[in-house]
């Protein structure tokens, strides 16, 4: 890395109607180094990106890039002089081969005597792979690939451009460890061949892993730049959030009781096979493996969400019958899926609707099914209340909510269900620090009143830090089960991958 | 700064809000007005009762199809749905069926039609838009067979009378269209069946994994749309005194056309019936004021289109304009 600077922003100020979006704020890129973007959710990070790629105007300040003052139109034309974005949201055409996307709108490259020449295409595409290391077939689908190899594409694109300044939107959010690995490596080689990374990211084990200096935004204002090798996780921590966070993960110890749920020899033809694990109350499961391994699956088939081959569901004992969503709630079983936009938020309804969907019968008079408005009002007051859910009013629709804010919401609605087994699949994906440390203080405080959760997650310090026991999941079959105090991150993830483990201290 | 006080005042006061959210009210005004100064008869009390006459049919049809696209579904066979469950309804009465039983009957029919094609849909997977396109023209076949082409007339006068008179001076058809469209109200706002197919059309998975049966909900809501398609059947034939074999054709069209331009999104999650009934009544304002003037009938259809598109255009702009000012509005406060 070198002390030559690429980019500097500095003193930029964004005011929108009302508020100052930014306050003086910069930011200092040098050539050749990942540089983290840090703050929570409103902080400004989206804001400083979108003035650096002329979305937005900035009221006050000035932006140097390669030594000259410079103030782009709009995104393309930041591309063009080498600053590339990678978006958080996958922008692929899926049904188009990956070469196309990756040359789309630039497809006069890729020509041959002026024709569109698809041979050319592949074999230039390969060619960027090659550079990279990334191990794609050209001609495949975009829509047949993994969210990771999606993932991939967009970075080959980027670096397509020849860009000198790659930006990334939390690009490990749907990544699992394996993959997650590829991506630093990939982004290791960027950065030897001297160009310059812009790391927007939530983790902040990741920070430390990947990069050189972090800059932190708060609510608008730049705090500070460090080099990551100077700083401790709670530093950090402390810098972006403004007052100590004692805890990352405030797990209370709760009172394991008896068996409450029981999974019996489910099987799922491809998808997985011989699944038997226990819950007990008040006891966090957690559910760890690669992105893809059937973790999801297994819960949904439990959930009712989707069918099963065989396979026997037990609580307190006594068999029940699971064939869909209504079964399982009514048992007493809920789940909070993975993707909050596509199968949890309905977009088009209020944070009351959302909160109430399912358990809305009880608020309906038997028969003709008329709403009571009044009882409805007040469950929703009280897991409001409880979740504390910032929301204007309970009119308010669902999408205006920041990631965590909807979260909480999704998991009021399942609260109401009174379930006795809820299971969370990635329950702090994409939600800010605070936010998400609010979300385990919940999840261990439903244990703690005897509930038994099941957490399916991809973030190995979110496994460790809440679980009770956990599960590793690798290629539809559970391959590894231990208690929290034997649990390692080497274990989990020698398991998830399958490698053999050498037994050195055992 | 001072007018954005002033309109800001102007939005947040009750009839601002009940006019940002029933825009179509407003253009049904500007419309009326248009039409009031180029006609003297327009506003004149027999007209204007001509009017909602006239308007009483699309308004019955669209209230049902304010249910079926904000439950996120569309049906195009509903047009000639009406044809079919009207020749049904004329072959019983013809034949000496009571009134009621026919009319009983014509709703059964109806129902049993929706759920057809809800059933297909379910069974099969497939989109709604091609089913109902391929059933629509089953609707259509089966009334030109049933009826070789002949309509039918010499309905009941106790029949016609639904359609042709007045109850305390007010065309009969017109309390059957506020029937219709409260207990629409009431279904979309005050119950379940409302929440869930509302929920629906906005997230279907999302709804599917809160609990909801959404096969079962889609058979209900299109059976509904059956229902409603009988009742306005009834009032169509009832009205022109005999069943047409063509009764009905294309409405589905104006239907939607109505149902959006009243404010429910094409993509389904919300529903504004009320804004349905100020649908209706631009595309009759329009009709009515073209007709008036002595336009010629071809010259309408163009007309209507081009005025239909205005009205969804006027709504989308000021949806724009509304949005940029609560946005600006919340970072004020």
């Amino acid at each position: 890395m070198s002390e030559e600077v690429i980019l500097k922003m500095e003193g930029i100020t964004k005011l929108f109607p009302g508020v100052r979006a930014l306050d003086k704020v910069s930011l200092e890129l040098r050539k050749g180094e990942v540089h983290a973007v840090i703050g929570e959710n409103g902080a400004g990070k989206s804001t400083l990106m979108k003035v650096l790629l002329g979305i937005y105007h900035a009221d006050e300040g000035s932006i140097t890039y390669k030594g000259k003052k410079v103030q782009f139109s709009s995104p393309l034309n930041a591309l063009s002089a080498g600053i590339a974005m990678i978006h958080q949201e996958i922008s692929l055409v899926p049904t188009m081969d990956v070469a196309e996307n990756i040359w789309l709108g630039r497809e006069k490259l890729t020509m041959k005597n002026g024709m569109i020449n698809r041979e050319n295409r592949f074999k230039m595409t390969a060619e960027i792979f090659k550079k990279l290391n990334i191990d794609l077939d050209p001609r495949a689908m975009v829509r047949d690939l993994s969210v990771a190899n999606m993932q991939m594409v967009e970075l080959a694109r980027a670096a397509s451009y020849n860009a000198d300044i790659i930006i990334m939107d939390e690009p490990t959010s749907a990544l699992a460890n394996e993959e997650i690995q590829t991506l630093y490596r990939i982004v290791h080689d960027l950065q030897a061949a001297g160009k310059s990374i812009i790391f927007i990211s939530h983790k902040l084990e990741e920070i430390f892993d990947i990069c050189d200096r972090v800059s932190i935004y708060r609510d608008g204002h730049y705090v500070d730049t460090r080099n990551c090798n100077e700083l401790t996780q709670e530093e950090l921590v402390t810098m972006i959030v403004g007052r100590e966070i004692t805890q990352q993960f405030p797990k209370q110890e709760s009172k394991i009781g008896d068996v409450v749920l029981e999974v019996k020899n489910f099987n799922s033809l491809g998808v997985f096979q011989d699944i038997n694990f226990t819950v007990r109350k008040g006891e966090i499961l957690g559910i760890s493996g690669l992105v893809g391994a059937g973790r999801t699956e297994i819960m949904r088939a439990l959930f009712g969400a989707d069918p099963r081959d065989t396979g026997e569901v037990y609580l307190d004992g006594k068999e029940i019958r699971i064939h869909n969503v209504q079964d399982a709630l009514n048992a007493g079983i809920s789940m909070l899926t993975e993707d909050r936009m596509r199968s949890g938020s309905i977009y088009t309804m209020s944070v009351k609707g959302n909160t109430t969907i399912a358990s809305f019968r009880n608020f309906c008079s038997k028969g003709l099914g008329v709403i009571n408005s009044k009882k409805e009002n007040e469950a929703f007051e009280k897991s409001r209340h409880t979740l504390e859910v910032k929301c204007a009013s309970e009119n308010q629709l669902i999408k205006d909510l920041s990631g965590g804010n909807q979260q909480k919401v999704l998991i009021g609605r399942w609260l109401m269900t009174n379930p006795r087994v809820l299971i969370v699949d990635e329950p702090t994906r994409g939600i800010d620090v605070g936010s998400k440390s609010e979300i385990h203080r919940l999840i261990s405080q439903l244990a703690c009143q005897g509930m038994a959760v099941i957490m399916i997650s991809s973030e190995m310090a979110e496994i460790m830090g809440m679980s009770d026991r956990i599960l590793v999941v690798r290629h539809g079959k559970i391959v590894y089960e231990c208690d929290r105090k034997d649990a390692t991150q080497e274990t989990l993830i020698t398991h998830a991958f399958g490698a053999q483990k050498t037994k050195k201290d055992a | 700064m001072v007018t954005r006080n002033k309109r800001k005042n102007f939005f947040d006061a009750p009839f601002g809000k009940f006019l940002m959210n029933n825009k179509a009210f407003a253009i049904l005004i500007v419309m009326a007005l248009i039409v009031a100064s180029m006609s003297d008869v327009f506003l004149t009390p027999s007209n204007l009762l001509n009017l909602i006459r006239q308007v009483a049919y699309s308004v019955t049809l669209a209230a049902g199809y304010t249910l079926l696209l904000s439950s996120g579904n569309i049906d195009l066979s509903i047009g000639c749905m009406v044809g079919l469950v009207g020749v049904a309804m004329g072959k019983m009465l013809v034949s000496g069926v009571p009134i009621p039983l026919a009319i009983f009957a014509a709703i059964i029919f109806g129902a049993l039609l929706g759920t057809l094609n809800a059933l297909v849909v379910n069974l099969f997977g497939l989109p709604p838009f091609i089913v109902t396109l391929a059933s629509m023209s089953v609707f259509k076949g089966v009334t030109y067979i049933w009826t070789k082409m002949v309509p039918i007339s010499n309905l009941p006068k106790a029949f016609t009378a639904i359609g042709q008179e007045y109850t305390f001076g007010i065309p009969n058809q017109v309390y059957i269209m506020f029937i219709m469209v409260i207990i629409m109200g009431f279904i979309l706002y005050k119950t379940k069946f409302g929440r869930y197919a509302l929920a629906m059309g906005g997230n279907r998975e999302a709804t599917r994994l809160a609990g909801i049966n959404v096969d079962r909900m889609n058979v209900a809501v299109y059976a509904t749309m059956g229902v409603y398609v009988a009742i306005a059947a009834m009032m169509l034939t009832a009205r022109s005194a005999s069943a047409q074999v063509s009764a009905g054709q294309n409405t589905e069209m104006d239907a939607i056309a109505a149902v959006v331009v009243g404010g429910t999104p094409m993509s389904g999650g919300s529903a504004n019936i009320v804004g349905t009934v100020f649908g209706c009544l631009i595309v009759g304002v329009i009709n009515n004021g073209l007709n008036l003037m002595g336009v010629d009938a071809n010259w309408q259809l163009v007309a209507k289109g081009i005025m239909i598109l205005f009205a969804i255009m006027l709504d989308v702009i000021s949806s724009k304009i509304a949005n940029n000012m609560s946005k600006k509005r919340m970072a004020n406060g």
